[in-house]
C-alpha cells in the first residue's frame, strides 16, 4: 500500500507531531500532514532547510553534496530533511524559524488518519 | 566582432544518473559524449556539439561557454579582459572536448567565463535541407536550446561595466535602489544578440549560480512543461508566471542536485538602440514575478 508506517516525526519546540511513511523524507511527511517552514530548492543543493536533530537517527537514500552538508555538520546532529529518512521516531529543532500549519485540512486529515492507525 | 550566446553551461550534480533522467527524460537533451563522471549533451535545435556539461560531485557552477564570432575576436577580448583588471589564461583545443582553441576569464564576480570561437558542430535534429519544425519524437519537455544565465555577484556595477567596455554587451534592462543619480544598481540583463538577455546578474555573494534557462517556444510550452514536471515530480520553484523584467513566460525548477533550472519563452526583441529599461526596488517583486507581484525567500537565498 505504500503507507507503512517508518516513524513519528516531532517538531521541537512546538512540539507539533506528524506520521512519516516508509521511505518518506521528513519534509515530505510534514508537507503532507499540513506543515511547513522555510525551504529551498527540496532536492539538498541550497542547505536552506537544515535542521538540528535532536533524537532519532535518519539516512539519506540520494547523495548530498559535503558542501551542502558535511560530515562534521551530520556527527554535530544537523540533518537535512528534504533528504533526510527517518528511522524510527525522530525530533527534529528548526533554525531560525518556526513551523507553521500551511493546510489546516491536510493536518486535520493526517490526524485523522494517524488516529485510526493507532486505535 | 561580438560575442555571439551562451554556449555551455558546465554545473555539478550529486548524482549522475539521477541527473540524467532530468536532463535527458524530463527536459528533453540529448547526450553526445560520456567521460568517467561526466556528460556532455545538447538540445535538438542546437548545432554544436554541447551545451551543458554535467559532473559528477558537488552542486553549482563549474564555468561557462560564451562563443564568439571569429578567432581574431579571441586575443580582442583577452586584451580587453586585462586592461578592466581580469585574470586571464590561454585554453588549447582539446581542453574541453569538441571546443577549440579559447581564453578564460575570471570575472569580476568570480565566476569563470570561457570563451571559444570553435565547437564540433553535429546539427540539429531535423538538419538545414527541407527540414521539418521540430523533431517527431522529442523527449519530455523537448527544450530546443540553451538561452541564457542568471548569476550573482556583490558588485553588479562592476561586473555590468566589464560585459559592457570588455565584451560589448548592452544592458536591457536594469534594476536599482531609486531613479536618482547616486542610486545603487541591484540587478542588470545583458544582451550581445537580439535576445533579451543572453546573461544577467543581481547583488549577492560572488561565483554562485541562481539559474540557467531553457528556451520554450510560446505560453503553451510553458503550460505543457509544467506538466511534465508534475508527471516526473520536479521540485517547483515557480510558476507557471511572466516575468516583468523581459516579459518572458517562466517556470523556475530545481535539478535533482538542487541547481535552478528556467524554461522561458518570448521576451521582446532586443536590439542595441533601445532604451535599457528601469525597475526600482520598490516594484521589485513585480518585475521578477508579473502576476503573483511576490517575491518569495527562495528567490534570493537558494543559490548554488
Amino acid at each position: 500500500m505504500g503507507s507503512e508506517r517508518a516513524g513519528i516525526v516531532r517538531v521541537a519546540p512546538d512540539d507539533i507531531v506528524v506520521t512519516a511513511k516508509k521511505d518518506e523524507y521528513i519534509l515530505s511527511a510534514l508537507n503532507r500532514s499540513g506543515y511547513g517552514y522555510r525551504t529551498g530548492c527540496r532536492r539538498g543543493g541550497c542547505g536552506i532547510c537544515k535542521a538540528d536533530l535532536l533524537e532519532g537517527t535518519v539516512t539519506y537514500p540520494v547523495t548530498v553534496a559535503d558542501e551542502v552538508l558535511s560530515p562534521t555538520e551530520i556527527a554535530d546532529g544537523v540533518c537535512l530533511p528534504c533528504r533526510a529518512v527517518p528511522h524510527g521516531n525522530v525530533v527534529v529543532q528548526l533554525r531560525d524559524d518556526r513551523i507553521r500549519c500551511t493546510s489546516s485540512f491536510l493536518a486535520s486529515l493526517a490526524a485523522r488518519e494517524s488516529r485510526e492507525r493507532t486505535t | 566582432m561580438s560575442v555571439t550566446r551562451l554556449g555551455y553551461m558546465h554545473a555539478r550534480v550529486t548524482d549522475l544518473a539521477e541527473a540524467k533522467r532530468h536532463y535527458c527524460d524530463t527536459l528533453g537533451l540529448r547526450i553526445t559524449l560520456e567521460e568517467p563522471g561526466k556528460l556532455y549533451l545538447k538540445a535538438w535545435d542546437e548545432f554544436d556539439h554541447h551545451s551543458v556539461v554535467l559532473e559528477e560531485g558537488g552542486v553549482g557552477m563549474v564555468k561557462m561557454g560564451y562563443k564568439v564570432e571569429t578567432d581574431e575576436d579571441l586575443s580582442t577580448y583577452e586584451n580587453a579582459a586585462r586592461e578592466f583588471g581580469c585574470v586571464t589564461e590561454r585554453m588549447t583545443k582539446g581542453e574541453n572536448p569538441e571546443v577549440g582553441d579559447g581564453v578564460r576569464i575570471v570575472l569580476p564576480s568570480g565566476h569563470l567565463l570561457e570563451l571559444y570561437s570553435q565547437m564540433t558542430c553535429i546539427g540539429t535534429d531535423v538538419g538545414i535541407h527541407n527540414p521539418e519544425v521540430f523533431p517527431r519524437h522529442l523527449v519530455g519537455v523537448g527544450v530546443p536550446r540553451v538561452d541564457h544565465c542568471l548569476l550573482t555577484t556583490s558588485d553588479v556595477q562592476t561586473t555590468e561595466r566589464f560585459f559592457i567596455e570588455a565584451l560589448g554587451f548592452y544592458p536591457t534592462e536594469r534594476l536599482q535602489t531609486t531613479l536618482e543619480d547616486d542610486a545603487h544598481l541591484i540587478g542588470t540583463w545583458l544582451s550581445t544578440s537580439n535576445t533579451v538577455h543572453d546573461i544577467a546578474f543581481i547583488e549577492g555573494p560572488d561565483n554562485k549560480l541562481h539559474h540557467w534557462a531553457f528556451e520554450l517556444g510560446d505560453w503553451s510550452a510553458i503550460g505543457r512543461a509544467g506538466s511534465i514536471f508534475a508527471m516526473d515530480d520536479v521540485s517547483v520553484d515557480v510558476g507557471p508566471t511572466q516575468h516583468g523584467i523581459t516579459r518572458g513566460g517562466t517556470i523556475y525548477f530545481f535539478d535533482p542536485a538542487g541547481n535552478r533550472n528556467e524554461v522561458f519563452s518570448g521576451g521582446y526583441v532586443a536590439y542595441r538602440d533601445r532604451p535599457a529599461v528601469t525597475w526600482t526596488v520598490d516594484d521589485l517583486a513585480k518585475g521578477i514575478f508579473y502576476v503573483q507581484r511576490e517575491v518569495n525567500e527562495r528567490f534570493t537565498s537558494v543559490l548554488t
